[in-house]
This record gives structure tokens, sequence and C-alpha cells, in this order.
């Protein structure tokens, strides 16, 4: 290499041109002045940071890891990455038990799983609400998820002789939210990849994908987490098996946050793991058929989440939406709907929260759709608690689409 | 996947060749690398006076109106620029002396607006000024922040309080025939500069803020949406890193995001802007263009690529893609048959398209129009 | 007593005459300092920033090297706010011959550094940009100093002894009476009035300059003007000095400064006509980058923000008539002995590691010349902001939870930065978002650091110095000086002067991100700001 035939830097910090674009596209910003929004947390504080951790300042905590800076960015700055891997890097406060317990969703998941009924119960009372307010800083105006009695794992065990059948197959990645709260999405995937003639198995004991953990301090567990999950994928993958997915955060931080914030190299299972929806447009592209049925009708409003943004994926979602005959499908504008995972869970969050997804919100009601259409497990839980529209996703509209 | 063309970027370029195409029923996509240099539009499509045939349709029924009028439009620094196509948030005056008497208005604690400089500028021309500064509740929140007191924020607040805000600014005017405002209103909403002038009892001119701009946004707001209407793919925060070219045409090309996924398209243009937005790239050696290594005008030795005057044109700046008449873009010497290079990423090289926003236009109208014609031959 | 008489007139706001200034108000003089231009724009602010700890002299010039080590001492106890305490490396790589380090650190014990040998490993762990081939290392107490603060820090501690400073002023002339020189005459370059100063002592202090003020007054001073360039890299990628364990040579050494590094340097005899206007040639940032990266690997493929040269007043051996000052570098030439002509002083040669020891002896010189006996408490006295070792304890002292911006002023104002904490927001809004100034900052500047145009700003506060290179800030600081002086034409041309003097840094290096960001900056300037 000649000298100075290119240069680089940690996430592309020195490529920023300071241009200011990602602060328009900050959705805290708008909302909190005690975020230094990504320009100054991101590539203005890492020179700084380079020079002495001192300069490490508390307020990133504020950052959502929306990543909309990023695909913002002109110059391919890095900038959430970089705010996180400096959260990760200088922040060494230990994380505070409520934040343990959100970041902890398959924990949780699995031990609230067996008494589901009582759990959402207990969290739909005013009552614990209250208590979880005063004592976790858990906004009680938070709806919870609810949890499903029988996990989507169990069930798919069952099923496990059926798909055999099929003649080609793959592995799904499900998450702790198919597993512990809605199994009915997985249980549509499997019938959609069905229609095409591919069986689901499931991967050899997935563990949380550790977002939440990287959010909330505990990268550590993240990293765990994550060898464990590379490990499990690329044993798949080397069956010569696809893994697909079905949240859009799961997948970004299978594919981006392992490499990029955790240090975990996933580059050998990079290229077989993909959304289920990409699987299934690439299936049909390839001259696979899907059947619907001739009475569907449905208004459809599609929201992009921040992380399939990111992903630059949504155009796979959005195609196979507008596929099915009978749809009517208006496209959101971008914008954040403030949930963020855990971030919108906690009290001191709660206002901003809301603030960030209000605008979403209000076209939402302005587009009166029948449903929302959207990747993204915590979007559907703001949209939902906030607006009062279903909201499904894709796969699930795919599923109920077809004859 | 694959489309009739394949647009590579995604700024005033792009999304006049994106529209122009979808208009005419061909199937696009845009691969835009992030954001783009309309967010620092000063508002003037500089080396235009007059829209080029189509383009005041494509904007007009993007909801964009554009107008020129001869003479002179007045700059954030206080100096003078001869008018050019502007968006009707810019004002035009005869000469430099734009009025009698004129009222600036700005926003306490905001610095990224030059009223000081501006009352000088004017004050040469023998146009008395008085400055007022607003001091908003409203604001208050944006001002706890050291760093994001900037046009778009406040804008977002004007989006909101705008007509509080323009009382507050009328009970300010005593005989003023000029009040000059800084671009920080209508964000969202085309009409608002609009009806700002309608109930204020003077001339309103709004003028430029350090970036991001305002009237920038919003044009690539509703440029895009009008895009994504008429049924074209805009993949944002993507990027083109790779091309798939055989015998001189272009087959697909690969992005960052969709990998091994890619786009196939009959043409494709590549309007991925100048050095900001790397539609060409440089080092110590030479400067060439990243996607496709097609063929850059340039100077050989470096210490030529620059004016040791900052505020002097500099060469580097005029270095472009090479093209053929009817805008191929040339590798090795030789056209290759189906991409077309359009906007900054020309440099100076094609003269008859103007500069600047101009060239954006005029340039993509015209692969347009050669990619229209080819397919009727 | 007439107002512009004064006990001494020191001519030169580089770090010698700052420092000359400080140590005779100090002793109670009155005392004036003219500057051309503005503080530190000489050699003082044109070098590595290194806080030497003189081994890079111990094989060769002992006598300097001991003088280094001393004042290395004396500096981060009088001067904490300028000073980074890194810690330096001389490493040797496979082509450098391993046995000169015996020789170096011996020379190095002899004179009082305190250097030890490390394990390469160790070095490599210590220092991780550090070329991992090395085959040897020594640690010793190298460190960053920054010339522009110290200079500022001497001058405002002048000031609040009493001392008065004209900067932007020329000396166009002496004013003689007989064999004595009794005054100058000056002409204030930004507002073109011209007045005479009169003091029985003048001190020039001018540098390489220095040579054309004493033809002024009629005397040699036989110099030569030497050019060092350097470069600037955007960010630090070492966090300690690294140096070649070998022959100093061009291009050895790589030093941490602030939010960046430097490289450097080289050395080129030049013109006196030159020394206005030197450049960086194309063939000198080849030279740099080739050795630079041979310390630092990742240097080959790290941005580059500036290339700049300083010159070097050094002083001919054969010029000299007592021979003795030429091995110590140091240069003080009493007139009236040496030419007899009475009431000047000229003071040259030495380092910015060494201004105090300059000033000291310079103001022994005035002290007997005026009969005067005080002891030189320099040595001892903390420039005004360093009455605190640490700025992290500055800064949880001046603010309970401090923001990046408030913990950047205090790692460059010291203790000062008590003055910037007002608890109005107004203060508090950033101006330069790359280096993380504030309005205060800035104000302070102007009010309290003599700054009036937007470089003597950069000097002062590292507006402009950051990533972007002036982009933003250059605009928005004009609006505070226009506010300041109310010339608010002449400030808002200073823009173009100031981007003039940030382009001229950045061309010699313009590529890559370099010129993404030159595109950028000029269509915000001339196009959407009509600049």
């Amino acid at each position: 290499m000649k000298l100075q035939e290119y240069t680089e830097s940690k996430y592309n910090f020195e490529e920023c041109m300071k241009c200011t674009i990602c602060t328009a596209y900050c959705p805290v910003l708008q909302v909190n002045p005690l975020y230094p929004g990504p320009k100054q947390a991101g590539p203005d504080g890492e020179r700084l940071r380079l020079k002495d951790p001192f300069f490490f300042n508390y307020a990133l905590k504020y950052c959502l890891n929306c990543k909309r800076c990023e695909v913002a960015c002109p110059s391919g700055v890095k900038v959430a990455d970089l705010i996180q891997s400096a959260r990760i890097r200088y922040d060494h406060s230990k994380p505070k038990l409520r934040d343990r317990i959100l970041a902890s969703t398959d924990f949780m998941g699995s031990l609230a799983r067996p008494f589901a009924p009582m759990v959402n119960g207990v969290t739909k009372m005013g009552v614990t609400k209250a208590v979880l307010d005063g004592t976790m800083k858990i906004d009680k105006n938070r709806t919870f998820p609810k949890y499903s009695g029988r996990s989507f794992e169990a069930w798919l065990k069952r099923q496990a002789p059926a798909q055999a059948a099929f003649p080609e197959q793959v592995a799904y990645y499900h998450g702790c939210y198919v597993n512990y709260n809605y199994p009915q999405l997985g249980k549509d995937l499997v019938k959609v990849l069905n229609a095409l003639g591919v069986g689901v198995q499931l991967l050899d004991k997935e563990k949380c994908c550790g977002i939440a953990m990287i959010t909330n301090g505990m990268s550590q567990q993240a990293t765990r987490h994550a060898r464990h999950n590379v490990a499990v994928i690329g044993a798949a993958a080397a069956k010569g098996l696809k893994v697909v997915t079905t949240s859009s955060t799961c997948t970004l931080t299978l594919r981006d946050e392992y490499p990029g914030l955790l240090g975990v190299e996933n580059q050998v299972v990079r290229d077989s793991l993909l959304m289920a929806t990409r699987f299934i447009y690439e299936k049909l592209e390839k001259g696979a058929q899907l059947r619907f049925r001739p009475d569907f009708h449905k208004r459809i409003a599609y929201h992009t989440p921040c992380h399939l943004e990111k992903l630059g994926w949504g155009i796979f979602s959005e195609k196979l939406l507008r596929m099915i005959p009978g749809v009517e499908f208006t496209m959101l504008d971008s914008n954040c709907c403030g949930i963020a995972g855990t971030y919108g869970f906690k009290k001191e969050n709660y206002a901003a929260s809301q603030a960030i997804g209000a605008p979403l919100f209000e076209q939402i009601r302005n587009v009166n759709p029948d449903v929302v259409a959207c990747d993204c497990e915590t979007c559907k839980w703001q949209i939902e608690m906030s607006t009062q529209y279903p909201v499904a996703n894709p796969i699930s509209i795919l599923a109920e689409a077809l004859e | 996947m694959k489309f009739n063309t394949v647009i590579i970027g995604g700024g005033l370029c792009g999304l006049t060749c994106g529209i122009a195409l979808q208009k005419a029923g061909r199937s696009t996509a845009i691969i835009s690398t992030g954001q783009n240099a309309l967010h620092f539009f000063s508002g003037s499509f500089e080396s235009l006076t007059e829209a080029p045939a189509r383009m005041a349709d494509l904007f007009g029924e993007a909801g964009i109106r554009l107008h020129y009028r001869e003479g002179v439009r007045l700059m954030p620094l206080g100096t003078f620029r001869p008018a050019a196509l502007s968006l009707e948030d810019i004002s035009f005056f005869p000469k430099p002396k734009i009025g009698e008497k004129a009222l600036i208005v700005s926003f306490k604690r905001y610095h990224d607006f030059f009223a000081a400089f501006l009352a000088d500028g004017l004050e040469k021309q023998g146009v008395a000024c008085r400055i007022e500064w607003l001091d908003l509740p409203e604001l208050e929140q944006l001002e706890k922040s050291p760093s994001e007191m900037r046009s778009v924020q406040i804008a977002r607040t004007m989006d909101r309080i705008w007509e509080k805000v323009v009382g507050e600014i009328r009970a300010l005017v005593q005989d003023e025939d000029i009040i000059i405002l800084p671009q920080v209103f209508g964000l969202k909403d085309t009409s608002v500069p609009i009806r700002i002038r309608e109930s204020l009892p003077a001339q309103v001119v709004f003028v430029g803020t350090l970036p991001p701009s305002v009237p920038g946004i919003r044009t690539q707001m509703l440029l895009k949406r009008r895009y994504e209407l008429l049924g074209g793919t805009y993949l944002t925060g993507d990027e083109a890193t790779d091309a798939h070219v055989h015998e001189g045409r272009v087959h697909s090309i690969v992005t960052k995001n969709l990998d091994n996924h890619f786009l196939e398209a009959d043409n494709f243009v590549l309007a991925s802007g100048g050095f900001f937005s790397k539609g060409l790239k440089s080092n110590p050696f030479h400067i060439f263009e990243p996607v496709f290594g097609l063929d850059v005008e340039q100077a050989e030795n470096r210490s030529d690529w620059y004016h040791p005057q900052f505020m002097h044109d500099q060469p580097y700046m005029a270095y472009g893609v090479k093209t053929d008449a009817a805008l191929h873009a040339l590798r090795e010497g030789a056209p290759m048959q189906n991409l077309y290079a359009a906007g900054s990423v020309l440099g100076a090289t094609r003269p008859e398209f103007g500069s600047g926003a101009g060239l954006a236009v005029r340039s993509a109208l015209a692969v347009v129009d050669q990619i229209l014609k080819t397919e009727a031959e | 007593m007439d107002k512009n008489e004064y006990d001494v007139i020191i001519v030169g706001g580089g770090i010698t005459g700052a420092g000359t200034q400080r140590d005779c108000a100090m002793r109670g003089l009155r005392t004036l300092l003219i500057e051309r231009s503005d503080i530190a724009t000489g050699a003082t602010g044109r070098n590595h920033g290194l806080l030497h700890s003189g081994a890079r002299y111990a094989v060769n010039d002992p006598e300097s090297a001991e003088e280094c080590i001393r004042e290395n001492r004396i500096l981060r106890s009088i001067a904490a706010h300028c000073i980074d305490e890194t810690d330096g490396l001389f490493i040797t790589l496979p082509e450098d011959d391993l046995a000169y380090q015996k020789t170096f650190v011996e020379a190095c014990r002899k004179a009082g550094i305190d250097a030890e040998i490390i394990d390469p490993d160790l070095a490599r762990r210590l220092e991780p940009a550090v070329n991992p081939d090395l085959i040897g290392a020594v640690r010793v107490p190298d460190g960053g100093v920054d010339p522009f603060r110290l200079c500022a820090a001497n001058m405002l501690d002048a000031k609040l002894h009493g001392g008065q400073v004209r900067l932007h002023t020329e000396v166009t002339g002496f004013i003689r009476h007989g064999d004595t020189v009794v005054g100058v005459r000056t002409r204030n370059l930004t507002t073109g009035v011209a007045e005479d100063f009169y003091a029985p002592v003048i001190v020039n202090a001018g540098g390489i300059w220095g040579h054309g003020i004493a033809e002024l007054a009629g005397v040699h001073v036989g110099m030569y003007p030497a050019k060092g360039a350097l470069l600037v890299f955007a960010h630090r990628v070492n966090n300690m000095v690294i140096n070649r364990c070998r022959k100093p040579a061009n291009a050895d050494i790589l030093v941490p400064g602030d939010t960046v590094c430097i490289i450097g340097t080289t050395s080129t005899r030049i013109p006196f006509e030159e020394c206005d206007t030197v450049a960086v040639t194309p063939e000198e940032v080849t030279l740099l980058i080739t050795e630079g990266a041979k310390m630092a690997p990742v240097l080959s493929s790290t941005r580059i923000l500036r290339a700049y040269a300083g010159v070097r007043p050094l002083v001919s051996a054969d010029d000299d008539p007592t021979g003795r000052n030429i091995s110590r570098g140091i240069v003080c030439l009493d007139h009236e002995t040496r030419d007899g002509l009475k009431g000047l002083i000229t003071i040259t040669g030495g380092k910015l590691m060494t201004y105090r020891l300059m000033a000291e002896i310079a103001t022994d010189a005035v002290c007997r010349k005026l009969h005067i006996d005080k002891a030189c408490e320099t040595a001892t006295t903390p420039l005004p902001g360093s009455e605190e070792r640490s700025y992290e304890a500055v800064a949880r002292k001046i603010w309970e939870a401090p923001s990046m911006a408030q913990k950047a002023a205090a790692a460059r104002m010291g203790t000062s930065a008590a003055r910037i904490q007002t608890g109005d927001h107004l203060d508090e809004a950033l101006i330069c978002e790359c280096e993380e100034v504030s309005v205060g900052e800035v104000n302070d500047a102007i009010e309290r650091l003599d700054a009036t145009t937007l470089t003597d700003l950069r000097r002062r506060t590292r507006i402009g110095m950051g990533t972007c290179q002036g982009e933003f800030c250059a605009c928005r600081a004009a609006g505070l000086l226009a506010k300041a002086s109310g010339c608010v034409e002449r400030e808002r041309n200073g823009i173009a002067d100031f981007m003039q003097e940030r382009w001229k840094g950045n061309f010699p290096i313009g590529w890559g991100d370099t010129l993404r960001e030159a595109e950028y900056t000029q269509w915000v300037y001339k196009h959407v700001l009509g600049l």
C-alpha cells in the first residue's frame, strides 16, 4: 500500500465533515436538551475521549441507538456505534436492578411464561404499575407485553416431524418476543414458509440477541450471548441452512452489533442470516408462488422500524405487502416511534419516548388504516399503546392473506 | 431486484432524474448514501435564471414553486449576489438598496444567523437597520443545549408557534418597509413562509443561516415524497460499492446493505456528486471515481489541484467524470453503453450544463431524454 | 512621568518576550510589550509543542540537555495547565543501531534525565500506536506543552503585575540620543496610528525577526533562519511522545498535543525574505509521512489536518564575540558592551523549553542596567491558571457535573476556567464544536487575553483548530468580535483572512477527507453565506 492511499478511523469518525445533517434526524434531540446530540456525542466527542476518557459524558445514555444518524450521514460515519462503543468503553457505572431486569428478556421470559396468566394479570393491575413506577422507575403508563402460556419453541418441537418433511429447510432465529410473548408470529412464519415448500427448524438453543444488554451497560453478558449465537447460527449455516428472522432489531444486532460493538466476529454467519421477508421475496423473485385469498382486503400503513431502515431491508417488506392483491398500501414517513426497546420503559424516558413518537402516531391516525404493518415487536407495543391501532408483522399479514 | 433504471445518488440530480423517469412510466431505484447537499441549499439554483423546460412542472407537482426576477438577492453575511432561479423563500430586489428601513429579527442565544453583518451590509447601501432579538419561552428548552440551537431545531418549534411569533414581530415593527428573518420557517409546510409574508405589514425577506438549511431539507423531503408517490424506490443510507460490468455494459450494482442481492437495470445513472458526496475520491496520487473506476479529468501533478487563495476558484472543483456527447460515462477511453453521468460528478467537464444546481437539473433531464430516446430506438 | 514611559520595553510577543515581560514585571518594573502581529506567531507557535526532557540533546549537547530537564521540572510545577504529562519513548527500529541506546541512556543519566530502558513489549503496551517492530525502547520524562497557552499565561501574568501589551503594533524605528537608545517608534497595524514609547532599556526578543529589529537600531546580530516543516494529524494516535533513538534527524518526533498529534520536523536554511511566507513543499510532506509512519505505522492511513512550517532563529557562531553562548543555545547580547550602543539588549537562540531561563537571563541583564537587585521568582510562582495540577479536579471544583465543553475549558484554561462560570446559558453555547469552545471562553479571550482577530482567538482558545478548520466557528466567533469591537465590517472581512490562513495549511495535504472538507467549506462560505 502506498502511504495515505486511503485513510481510516474507528467507526469512520474522521470522515465526519461536521455538516450537522445527523442533528436534523436525531429523534432524541428534538425532545431532550440534556442529550448532546449525535454529532457532539459521536465524532466530535471521540477526539476528546481519545485524548482522555475524562471527556466521556454520561449524557450519552440518552441515545436511543436508533441509528437514524447513521442512515442520514452522507459521510458513512458510524455515529451510533461511536456513541454505544464509548458507553461500553467508558461508562463503568453498574447497571441498576431495573435495567438488568429490562435487559434480561429471555431470563424474564422463561421465569414468567409458566405463570403467564397470573403475570399478565399482575402487570396489568394499577397497583403493580404504581409499585413498578415508584420502586423500579418503570413508567406506570406503559403497557407490559403479555407473556404467552406456551413457548414457541415447545410448539415448533411438536411440529418437527411435519416440518422435516419439506424438501427445503431453513432455521428460524425467533428471538425472545416470539418465544415468550407472541408465538403466533412464529406460527405465521411457519405457515408462509410451508406454503413455499420450506420447512422450519429451530436453532440448537438460541439465546437472546443481547441488544437490551448492550444498551443497558451489560456488554459482557451480551458478548457471551453473541459468541453462543454465532456458534449455533454457524452450525446451521455449516449444514447449508439459511437462518431467517422476524425481528429487525435482533437481525441488526446479530449481523452488525456483534462485530461492531462487541468485537465478536460473525463474518461466517453473516451471509446465511436474513430477515424472513427478504428470504421470501428472493424465493418469489426466483419463481416460487404464493396463492392469496381473493376476498382479502386491507388498508395497510407501513412503518419502517429504525433498525430495519439501518439494515436497508424495508424494501422487501414493502414489496411483499404491495404484492398481496387487495392491499391498499401507504408508506408512513420515516419516523422513530420512540420506544427503542427498553428505553421507553424507563420512567425518566417516558415523556421523551412519547414525544418522539407523536408525529408518527398523528400520521397513523390521519391515514386511519385497518392495520399498521411493522417488523419490530417493540414498535408494535408502542404504536398499539399510543394509537389503539392494531400492529402486525408483514409475515402475519402474509399468513392471513394466504389461501 | 430489477428496475428500468438504477440511479446512484439521491440528491437534487438523482431525484430529478428519478421523478422524470417515473413520470415516463419507468421503474427506478435511487441509492442514496445518507442525506445530501440539498441540506446546505441556499434556496437558489446557482447558474439558472429560468427553469429549464419540465423543471417547473416537476417541481410544481412536488409542491415546490420557483421564481426568478432580474436583480440581486441578499446573502447571510450582508452581501449581495445576482438573482438566480430560487425557492419562493428567496426575495429579489432590483438593486442592493432594498428599502428605506429594515427591521432584522433574530432569536436570543442564536449564533447561526448574522444580524450584525446583515445590518452593516445594508447600511452601506443606505438602508437604515434596527436589530431586535426575540426571547421566546418556547425556545428555552433548546437554549439549554450548548450545541443544538440550530436552524432545524428552531424550525421545528416555529412550525408549532409561528403564528404567535409573527404576532410578536408585528408588535416590533415601527415604520420599516423591510423585515428580515432567518430561514427557520416552514420546515414541513411550504405555505408557512408565504403566510408569514401575508401577515406582516412590510416586505419580509428570509435570509439563510448556517447549515442545515431549512428550505433545503423541505425541498429534499418534498422531492423524495413525490418520487415515492410516483412509485420510485428510494434506498436511504445505502451505498453502491461495486458493479458488474460486461463488455461495456453495466449489468448490476452491488450495495452495502443488499450485499449479494444485486440491483439489476437496463440503465444506470451516476449522480453521486462531487468530493463531499464521495462521487469523486482522492488520495495523494490521483482523483478517482470509486464505483466503476471511470475516467476522471484532472491535472496530473497534485500541486496543480489547488489555488493558494481560498476564495479563488479551485481547479480540483472542475475535475469530473469524462463523458461522451450523450453523457455516457467513459472507462479507459470507451463509453459505457448504459451508464450515464450527471450532476456534480461531472465537475466542470460539461460547461454547457452550468454549475451547481443548474448542472444537476439540466444534466439529469438530458440523461432522461437520452435514456428514453435510446429505448425508443 | 509620561504615560508612554516605561522601565523596559520588550519587542516581540513570542514566548521569550512574554516570559521576559513577566519576569521584569514580577521584579517590579513598569513594562511594555510590543508585538507586530499576535502572541506566539513566530517559532513559538510553530513547533511540535514538545516538553523536552532534554534526552534529544543528551548525546550531542549535554548543556542544553541539562537546561531542558531543569526547565521541564519547573514548567510542570508552574505551568500545569499548559503541560500534558505524557512521558516519551525513544525507540530503536530494526534499521537503527541498538548500540546507540547505551550511549544515549548514559548521556541522559549524566545530564540528570531519568531514562529507563524498557522491554519492547512493555513499550507496545504503553503506547499501542508505536511501530510493533521496534527492537528497543527507552522511557523518558518528555511531555506536551501548549505554546499558545503558555505564552498567553505569561503575558496575562505580566499584565496582572502592571505590564502593558500592544499587539498588532510594529516597531518602525528606534529613538536614539547619541549612543543611547531611548525609545521606539511604532505604528498600530490595525488602526494605522503611530506612537512613540520610551524606556531606558529595550529588549529585542524578536526571534528570527530580531535580526531586522537589531538592524533598525544599527547593530548586527548574525542569525540564520532554518525552516522546519510539520504535519498535524487529525486526532491523537499516540498518547506518549515517540522519538527515534538515534542521532537527531528529520521527522523523528511525534508529539500528542491536545486533540491532535504532530510529526516533525525538517530543517532547511532559507533566506530572510522568506521568513514571513514559509510554505510546506510536497517533498517535505512526503518525507514527514514516510518517516512518521516508521514510528507509528497507523499514520500512513490517518487523516492529516494541516501542514505548517516555522523558522528557527539560529545564531551563527562566527558573529558571537565571546563564543561562550553558542554551546548553550541561549544568546544574550548587551549591545552596549558588544557594539557600543547603550540601552539595547538582544535575547535570542534558545528554545521554547528554555524560554523561562532566557527570560531570567535577559531580566537579570535589564536589572543590572537599571541597578535593581531583585531575585527572579518565575521558577517557583505558578502562572495564572496553573494553581491546580489536574484539570479533572479543576473541572469538578467549578462545575458539579461538567459537560464536555466545560471539561475542555478546564483543560485549556486551568483554574482560570472559573472566570467563565457565569451560570448563564448564553455563555455556554458552543462557538467551536470540534474543540468545544464556548461563548464564555471566546469572550474571555477577547476581554482578558487581548484577542482582536479570529486568528488571535484561535491561538488562545483553539477555535478553528479542530477537524472542520473553521467551517462554522469562524462566522460565529466573528459575530462575537463584532459585538466587542463594534467594527462589524472589519470582523466580517476577518472571516476571509481566517479562512485563507486555514486553507494555507490545508492544501499542501489536500486529499481524501481534507479535500472533501475543503469543498464543503468553500460551498458554505461562497454559496450559502455569500462571503
